[in-house]
This record gives C-alpha cells, structure tokens and sequence, in this order.
C-alpha cells in the first residue's frame, strides 16, 4: 500500500496506464544494486531513487575528484575527498526519503558479490573496468540476476540487458570474452558527460520498466549510441553454447 | 565477392572467416566483437563462420568506461 505522501509523490508514475499504483507498489518492493557510482551510476541512482526504488545498494570504493565533477552529476566541489557512496546516499535520501539506501565503501571479492546478489532483484552494472564487468557478469549467471550493463568512452555508448532468470540468455562473456584489460576507459581516452549521462540513464528506464512490467526491447542485444550522430545501432546475441561462463564450457 | 565492413564496401577473393578477415584487416583479436548482419558472432565460432556475399559486417571494440 503506498502512503498519501507517496501518492503525492509518485503522481506523475501513477497518471500512467504503464505504471499506475500497482506498477509502484512493485517499484517500492524493489532491490536494486548499482556498482559503480561514476559517470553511469549517478544519473541510474538519482533517477531511480526519485522513482522510489525501495531499495537501493550503492556500490564503489572511490572518493570524490575534481576530474570526476564534469561528468557524475552527483558531486558538487565541496564532495571532493569524501567517499563516493557515502555522498550518493545522502543525496539519495534527500530526493526521497521514502526509499533504503544502504551503502557498500569497498571493492567487492566474488564471496561477498555472490551474497549481495541472493538480496538483490536486479544489477546495474555501471563499473569503469573489464575484470569488475566479468565478475559482475558471472555472479548474475550463477544467482540467476538480471543484469543491464552500460559502457560509454568518448563519444560513444554501449547498453545491454541479460535476464539470468531465463534459461537462454546471453551474457556478457558470451559477448566479449576477455578479462584483459587492454579495453578502453574513462581515464585513458576522455568521455564527454551527456554521452555517459544518456546510457546511465537509460539503465534507470530499463530498471523501471523491468519493474513495472514492461517488455524490454534489448534482452540480449546489445545497443550501440553514437554520440557524433545520435544514431544508434542494434545487434543480436545469441548465448554461446561453449561459453565459459554460462554455457558448457 | 563484395562485402561491407562498418558500412565501406570491401572485395573480397575468397570466402574467409571472420577471423580471417580481422586478421587481413589487422584488427586486434582481443577485445573486438563482430556482427554479421545484425546478429554478433560469439568469439568461439570465428574460426568456423564464413564471410558471404553481400554480408555486412560490424567490428567494434568491447568498452568498459562508466
């Protein structure tokens, strides 16, 4: 049941046929953990705690920079030094105290990524590296967690949905198989904010949708956002049988 | 036989594999994903998919930036 202030609150969500009370009420019951709280996980946590997520688990071992501040739209200057997640919660709570928001200050092993995923509905992965993306990817295929990846460099976005719940789903290894960190990131080729911004934001939309839901158009495709363009492409994938994550082997 | 990679027409000889023709185009194998037609070909069946005429082949870089 929601309360008359989240009735207020919600009143935009509940107007829609596509969510309306009880597309809320399943928003509220919701866990969502966000690893990653960068260019991607700032505008995904902001978006869905105003969306009231009732629970959300904040996840990175950063502090603040000044490079960060031209593009995670969670930090102003005087966050500079403190601990990424520490500041997003406080934020977080201030747009909607109505939501949990519990924090994790550290990088987390498989041991205890495997134990948060068994409390968790649904995983963003908005992490800034290959080998976190690999172990986030095979703890969702062994707890059977949906997972919606976002990746964004330059002018460049990559956005992908894999639903461990289904028995033939994808996954990111299937996709891209190395661990190795000869990828690009943030820190070596430059990224500019609304491009990152636009695929952190769209893992909030899908997360909502999921929720509510909503069919996804990208389970097991991987959509490509060219931010020159505005263009975007759409390829299929289809789980490898000899994937050494989530197929034979 | 005529092929287009990232959308420029590209004549091919022979019919090759996908991973034949990254290897003639000296694209790194580690950390490239390919499309053909749309649909990704996962890095197991390289060696065994063959390139067709008229297909449209997308090459791209895995990224992790966030």
């Amino acid at each position: 049941m929601l309360s008359d202030a989240e009735l207020l609150r919600y009143s935009r969500h509940l107007l829609l046929e596509e969510v309306g009370q009880s597309g809320q009420e399943a928003l509220k019951k919701a866990s969502v953990l966000i690893i990653g709280m960068g260019g991607l996980g700032s505008p995904a946590a902001l978006y869905l705690a105003s969306a009231g997520i009732g629970h959300i688990v904040l996840s990175d071992f950063d502090s603040i920079e000044v490079s960060n501040l031209q593009r995670q739209i969670t930090y102003q200057s005087d966050d500079i030094g403190d601990a990424k997640v520490e500041v997003t919660k406080r934020k977080l709570q201030q747009i909607n105290p109505e939501i949990k928001v519990r924090s994790i200050n550290k990088s987390m092993g498989a041991e205890q990524l495997t134990m948060e995923l068994t409390m968790a509905d649904l995983v963003l992965d908005c992490t800034d590296n290959m080998e976190s993306r690999q172990l986030i990817n095979k703890a969702c295929v062994d707890t059977k967690t949906p997972l919606i990846v976002g990746a964004a460099i330059r002018l460049e976005g990559q956005l992908m949905f894999f639903d461990h719940r289904e028995e033939n789903s994808a996954c990111y290894h299937c996709l891209f198989p190395d661990s190795e960190e000869q990828t690009l990131n943030c820190s070596n080729s430059g990224i500019i904010g609304p491009v990152v911004g636009t695929i952190g934001t769209l893992q909030a939309l899908e997360t909502i949708k999921h929720f509510v839901g909503l069919p996804s158009g990208i389970k097991n495709k991987l959509k490509i956002f060219d931010g020159k363009t505005l263009d975007w492409q759409t390829f299929n994938i289809n789980k490898d049988a000899n994937c050494a994550v989530c197929g034979k082997g | 036989m005529k092929i287009q990679v990232n959308e420029q027409p590209l004549e091919l000889t022979d019919n090759i594999t996908i991973e034949q023709l990254l290897i003639h185009l000296g694209k790194p194998l580690i950390g490239s994903a390919v499309a053909v037609n749309q649909s990704i070909i996962t890095r197991t069946k390289w060696t065994e998919t063959i390139i067709n005429e008229g297909d449209k082949i997308s090459l791209f870089q895995a990224i992790a930036g966030g």
